[in-house]
């Protein structure tokens, strides 16, 4: 490093202070619900390399670290002082964009003619045009349906607004006039961050602040690979599924083999199942250190050192490596709407990894789910069509090294805030019947995961038509670790007017008529270690706070509760009869995962997957779910599927695909 | 005629200071007591006797009594009120465990949530409902009520907090509730949401009536046992309590509604700043309260700052506050080096006990105190008004075991920590600025607290702050703004409507209905006042929005003419407005205030104390070893400035100015500082 370690921490606060500064005035500033409410946005500092060298801790979203802005300021041929540049798309970004509603603005900041580095914002505008409004459907299956696509390109030139250019997003929005209100905010916090900038310019010298960019990097740089240096070497690997079930693509597999050398990590994802024609594409580039890939890394890295500098040297040692056309490293111009819900797994799927190589101080998983629940109705009144979000919807997080998960929220929403019932019920004719803990949802453990959360809703006008993104974990369940058990899965029911109920489980889109009810349960997360260890006056808490009945403490947790008190003596015995020698596995998946990689094998689908690689990547998803049905068709026979069948369905299908396009043509 | 007094009195967690006012003349007698963490009122009786002996005068000559307690805060932070139940609407057993959601720090994988001060058990479902537009769907059965607060009893539960949902509009179901458990459990502490603040957003609403009723038998007590005590010393005057909005109100009040209590203590000290400032001409301020363990800001704007996002611990609360924000750790955060080799100061802090290492309590770490020491802003032999003798050689050398992991000598250390001190502040400070949007050149800085002084001008010529206003006495100015608060109560009526479907009728008479509650608290304070001043706000947005913004209200205004109003509003905080859309009137919201005549502070009539000696003392900043002038705070006389570096000693704190500032009294004996 380059300065003292007075100076480095004098700067890196003063960095710190700006980029808040920034956010603040796009809170301060900013028009849209979706700045006030979810905060969805973001304020950086970007060196001219394209490296994020601050953003702030406590304003906006929480995931910046890692964004690679190289691509995108490359782009732009020249800069100059007063330029303001906007971009959105995932390809001529290089992966620093990744979904079309979130707008990128960023601004050069010069010193006497020459460029020092950048003010960079982003903000998630509420609709960015599209085939529905929102900009984001679950089953979009090409990048074109999900909105307005703009390259890096100037919206302002030399201080003066580029007309045409503004003109031509706006004209693409359903809400042009709020959109230019939060990119006035954008602009008014990328002026605040280079006034700031050029007065810590002339306090300390543009020398200074030139190595100061780079030495608060280096340290976070540093810090990092420290931790990462207590992590023992080795090659640990971890899957996890995606359930596109609903969108018609079935499970996905997320495959991971973290390698860690000394002070890097190496994520390679190779073996991830092909990209999707649906909206769950996550368009990473494979860039190292990706800010999509790493959160997991960075929680961890952050628990480890909680003084650990908030800026992308904390993923330079964090090489990635996502083959092309996959799920997570899509070719251009594919879907990606829904890529949060594929972030999330991918947390989970690192954090799987991680629990391996230190076992004690991960979490299991929790929800897993960050799904958006909307409405759309007619205001029986009015006539005019009324849409809202009902509630976030998210379940406990998984049970931790040393204390139980959290009850009703995850670490995938923890930035946002949910909606209260009076609020919810005065905007929509919608009344909420239980919005409240699901009890007997957490996963068991010594430390047991939180609580899942359950939300009734009954509607009382024609022509409600509810839609969901990001619905996961309905099927496998939040996995526990070290003698915790899997968490709970999600359901939906529907209770009809007529009193028929029935489980629809995910959601893509749904019609509702006046008495419908909607019951959503959440997941409870995963549980960390042996239930038979959890002290048992927890254990009565939770029987007698109603989250636990009688039957599952004693069943679950040999903990025996007579009129709402601890039988210690009964206790004793029941656990000491329970206690097996042999250490359980270090993770459970649930009965439903279990069952299903006992036939449809990890190995039948790396094979699958490499196989699949060798095929011009369009092709791959159809292959992929044709073959795959096969083969578990097959197999539910009991029949024996090795690598060559696989070969052989494929082949017979290509054959399948000449004969009909001869018949076709014939 | 004898004179009259006002007597003002804060209660802190180390010390209670008393200030009393002579109020012909304008003097201030001051007195430090330590406080009596099992008996706070033990504190207030023994200070007063203590000071009415000292100054001689007859309790009955006190006309004016105001104190700031944190008992209730302490309480909650300590978490040990009373066992309190909630009763709920049925489906929402769990509105204090969801909260909002949002975590208060997603960072890190042990992230906690504020753990909810009612456990589930003892949140009870009730079967009732009411729909956002008023329609009963069903009402509470009172046996039920009764059965649950009964079971509630059983395991112990003192006191009930009720939130239904809807209840900010339609509160027949929780004043039933309460009736019922009342005629049953008379000694019970009882409390709806509707009474203690009918606002929107259940979660919120339902968190400030738990905390109300958490607290709200010890301070019943407390204030009962206050008065008799003080009434057996012979103070007949009534009882007034300071409230987080920075205005007082009766005991009585105080004992029913104590979680207007919780921020009082930030709030008096506000009050007590600006009154100071104000009687200058200077009603822009940046308040700046350092103490040993936290540095706290607030930004006054002409009026006082509210914010009905304020935090008691963890937990959100949406009364009306005195917006205070915290900008980090105070003269006992301790520096530390990381294995990088870069050095930290806090957010540990040494505290009370043992204390910075100069303390000589055994602590071993050097904190932003020692720094003082060591760079010679603080003289150990004089801290406090010598009241308290520091080490020095301990605080050098814990100073020089971090300057040997940085190669610096004690003096470039003792610097360093004290600059890496003030970047810290100044990260949290300017995201602050932003949030008020407004320019430091503008403002000028007002410090209080025991370090608040020593540290103001390296605050402030950091974020650009051109002026610093020292008050006479930083270390008791809470009490002082006890003296000069004004009687002040906030009222709510959630309306929640579209403006083009609210008559203009309806809008006149909830307008007047609160004018009457807000005229009848009044009356019922009995505290001498002046004059009344009733603001009058509408809380407004555009349809579909989630925040509102606030719209004043013209005496008799029509709907027609609110909406235009908000428009106009709208159109200055953001820039434009949109005539087209639907405005929507969230809520009505009165204050009233009434002003209390105000006392008339001393003139420093008298020139400066010529006896007290001026010296030097080598201070060690910005590289440099500079000559600085010390003097005793008695010394300064108006109108002759002094150039920085000067050090300013006094009983309660040690005011630094740094070279570039130039600093003298003035008439009031406040000291003001001014850049070069």
């Amino acid at each position: 490093m380059r300065l003292d370690g007075v100076t480095i921490e004098i700067l890196k606060n003063r960095f710190q202070g700006i980029v808040s500064e920034m956010g603040q005035t796009v809170l301060h500033t900013g028009h849209t619900v979706f700045i006030k409410e979810t905060a969805d946005f973001g304020a950086m500092l970007v060196t001219p390399k394209g490296e994020v060298f601050a953003a702030p801790l406590n304003i906006g979203v929480t995931v910046l670290i890692g964004k690679p802005m190289d691509a995108a300021i490359k782009a732009i041929a020249e800069y100059h002082e007063g330029d303001i540049c906007i971009a959105n798309d995932p390809d001529t970004t290089g992966g620093m964009a990744t979904h079309l509603p979130d707008l990128f603005v960023w601004k050069p900041v010069f010193w006497e003619g020459e460029l020092v580095c950048f003010a960079w914002t982003f903000i998630h505008a509420s609709d960015v045009g599209g085939k529905v409004p929102g900009s984001i459907s679950p089953s979009s299956y090409d990048l074109y349906q999900e909105g307005v696509v703009l390259p890096p390109t100037k919206v302002f030139e030399r201080g003066e607004v580029v007309q045409p250019v503004l003109d031509i997003i706006l004209a693409n929005c359903r809400i042009p006039d709020q959109n230019w209100g939060d990119l006035k905010s954008l602009v008014a916090a990328l002026n605040t961050g280079e006034r700031r900038l050029h007065e810590m310019i002339r306090r300390y010298g543009i020398d200074v602040l030139r190595d100061g960019m780079e030495d608060v990097l280096e340290y976070a740089e540093r810090q990092t690979r420290r931790i990462i240096r207590d992590i023992p070497d080795g090659d640990y690997e971890f899957s996890d599924y995606m359930e596109g079930e609903v969108a018609g693509i079935g499970v996905i597999r997320i495959k991971l083999k973290m390698t860690v050398r000394g002070d890097e990590i190496l994520l390679d994802f190779t073996g991830t199942d092909p990209q999707v024609p649906a909206a769950l594409n996550m368009p990473t580039k494979s860039k190292n250190g990706h800010w999509m890939i790493v959160p997991a890394l960075v929680k961890y890295f952050k628990s480890v050192e909680p003084n650990l500098t908030y800026n992308s040297g904390m993923v330079r040692p964090v090489k990635v490596k996502i083959p092309r056309g996959t799920l997570l490293n899509p070719e251009p111009h594919a879907a990606s709407g829904v890529r949060a819900a594929t972030m999330f797994r991918v947390f989970d799927v690192v954090s799987g990894a991680l629990a391996q190589a230190v076992p004690h101080q991960v979490p299991a998983a929790g929800s897993g789910q960050g799904c958006i629940v909307l409405v759309s109705l007619l205001d029986i009144d009015s006539g005019q069509n009324k849409i809202s979000v009902v509630q976030p919807l998210c379940g406990g997080c998984g049970g931790r090294p040393m204390k139980d998960g959290l009850d009703g929220v995850d670490f995938s929403l923890g930035s946002l805030r949910n909606v209260p019932t009076e609020s919810l019920e005065r905007e929509m004719p919608l009344l909420i019947q239980k919005y409240a803990v699901r009890p007997d949802s957490a996963g068991a453990g010594k430390h047991r995961g939180g609580s899942g959360v359950e939300l009734v809703v009954r509607c009382y006008t024609p022509n409600t038509v509810v839609t969901a993104r990001g619905m996961e974990r309905y099927r496998f369940r939040p996995w526990g670790l070290f003698g915790g058990r899997a968490g709970t899965t999600g359901f939906t029911k529907l209770r009809r007017g007529d009193g028929k109920t029935e489980d629809i489980g995910q959601i893509d889109i749904l019609f509702l008529n006046p008495g419908d009810e909607l019951h959503f349960g959440a997941q409870g997360g995963g549980g960390y270690g042996d239930p038979l260890d959890r002290d048992a006056a927890i254990v009565v808490d939770d029987v007698r706070n109603e989250l636990l009945s009688t039957q599952a403490a004693e069943r679950i947790y040999g903990v025996v509760v007579r009129d709402g008190r601890l039988d210690e003596a009964a206790t004793e015995t029941t656990r000491a009869s329970r206690r097996v020698a042999a250490a359980p596995a270090w993770v459970d998946f649930g009965p439903e995962r279990v069952a299903y990689d006992a036939s449809w094998t990890p190995a039948l689908q790396d094979e699958l997957a490499a196989m699949l690689s060798t095929l011009p990547s369009s092709l791959r998803h159809f292959f992929r779910v044709r073959i795959t049905e096969r083969a578990r068709a097959r197999l539910s026979r009991g029949e024996r599927v090795d690598a060559a069948e696989l070969r052989a369905i494929l082949e017979s299908l290509r054959g399948d695909l000449r004969v009909e396009a001869a018949a076709s043509h014939g | 005629m004898s004179p009259s007094y006002r007597l003002g009195v804060d209660i802190g967690g180390t010390f209670t200071d008393l200030m009393l006012l002579e109020e012909e003349s304008g003097d201030l007698h001051m007195l430090k007591t330590p406080s009596v963490p099992g008996a706070p009122a033990q504190a207030v009786v023994d200070g007063i006797e203590k000071l009415i002996a000292r100054e001689r005068i007859a309790p009955e000559s006190i006309a004016y009594f105001c104190h700031g307690t944190t008992l209730a805060l302490n309480t909650i932070i300590q978490r040990n009120g009373a066992a309190t139940g909630l009763l709920v609407t049925a489906g929402f057993r769990d509105v204090l465990e969801l909260q909002r959601l949002r975590l208060p720090n997603p960072h890190h994988f042990y992230a906690d949530k504020p753990k909810p001060l009612v456990p589930r058990r003892w949140v009870r479902e009730i079967d009732e409902r009411v729909t956002a537009d008023g329609v009963v769907l069903r009402s509470p059965d009172p046996e039920q009520v009764r059965r649950e607060a009964a079971r509630l009893c059983e395991e112990g539960v003192t006191a009930i907090a009720i939130c239904f949902l809807h209840a900010y509009r339609y509160d027949v179901a929780e004043r039933l509730a309460k009736d019922a458990i009342q005629a049953r459990f008379p000694d019970l502490y009882v409390c709806t949401s509707s009474e203690i603040w009918p606002q929107y957003r259940e979660y919120e609403r339902a968190l400030v009536t738990v905390m109300n009723a958490y607290v709200g038998d010890r301070m019943r007590r407390y204030f009962t046992m206050l008065e008799e005590r003080l009434g057996g010393l012979g103070v007949r005057c009534a009882i007034l309590s300071t409230k987080s909005n920075g205005g007082v109100m009766s005991a009585a009040s105080a004992g029913e509604r104590p979680v207007q209590t919780l921020l009082s203590g930030p709030a008096s000290g506000v009050i007590g700043s600006l009154y100071v400032s104000r009687l200058m001409g200077q009603d822009h301020i940046v308040t700046l309260d350092m103490g040993g363990t936290s540095a706290d800001v607030a930004i006054v704007s002409g009026e006082l700052p509210y914010s009905t996002d304020s935090k008691v611990g963890e937990f959100p609360v949406i009364l009306p506050t005195v917006e205070v924000s915290s900008i980090g750790a105070g003269g006992g955060s301790i520096a530390w080096t990381d294995p990088t080799g870069v050095l930290k100061v806090g957010p540990q802090s040494a505290g009370a006990d043992p204390g910075p290492a100069s303390y000589g309590r055994g602590g071993e770490n050097a904190t932003v105190t020692d720094a003082y020491v060591t760079v010679g802003i603080i003289d150990p032999a004089r801290f406090l008004g010598a009241s308290m003798l520091l080490r020095g050689d301990l605080a050098r050398a814990a100073v020089r075991r971090i300057g040997e992991t940085l190669g610096l000598d004690e003096h470039e250390a003792a610097n360093s920590i004290l600059q890496v001190a003030t970047s810290n502040m100044y990260a949290e400070f300017l995201p602050v600025l932003a949030s008020h949007g407004v320019d430091p050149r503008d403002y000028a800085l007002v410090p209080y607290g025991g370090a608040g002084p020593t540290h103001a001008f390296l605050l402030a010529r950091e974020v650009g702050i051109r002026k610093v206003i020292v008050p006479p006495n930083p270390g008791t100015l809470c009490a002082m703004g006890s003296l000069v608060a004004d009687v002040r109560g906030d009222f709510v009526r959630t309306i929640y409507s579209d403006c083009d479907e609210l008559p203009d009728a309806q809008l006149a008479s909830t307008i007047h209905e609160l004018e009457r509650e807000a005229r009848d608290w009044l009356a019922g304070q009995g505290a001498r006042v002046d004059d009344t001043v009733l603001l009058r706000n509408a809380e407004m947005r555009y349809k579909g929005q989630s925040h509102e913004i606030a719209v004043p209200l013209a005496e008799e205004m029509r709907t027609a003419a609110l909406v235009a109003a908000f428009h106009r509003r709208y159109r200055e905080v953001y820039g434009y407005h949109d005539e087209a859309a639907v405005v929507e009137l969230i809520s009505l919201r009165m204050t009233i205030i009434g002003i209390v005549p105000k006392p008339i502070l001393t003139r420093l009539l008298h020139p400066a104390d010529a006896d007290v000696a001026v010296r030097q003392r080598p201070v060690y900043l910005d590289g440099k070893v500079w000559n600085a002038t010390v003097v005793d705070r008695r010394a300064l006389s108006p109108d002759v400035p002094l150039e920085g570096p000067v050090i300013v000693e006094q009983y309660d704190t040690t005011t630094f100015v740094p070279p570039g500032f130039r600093v003298h009294a003035d008439a009031f004996g406040n000291l003001i500082g001014e850049a070069d």
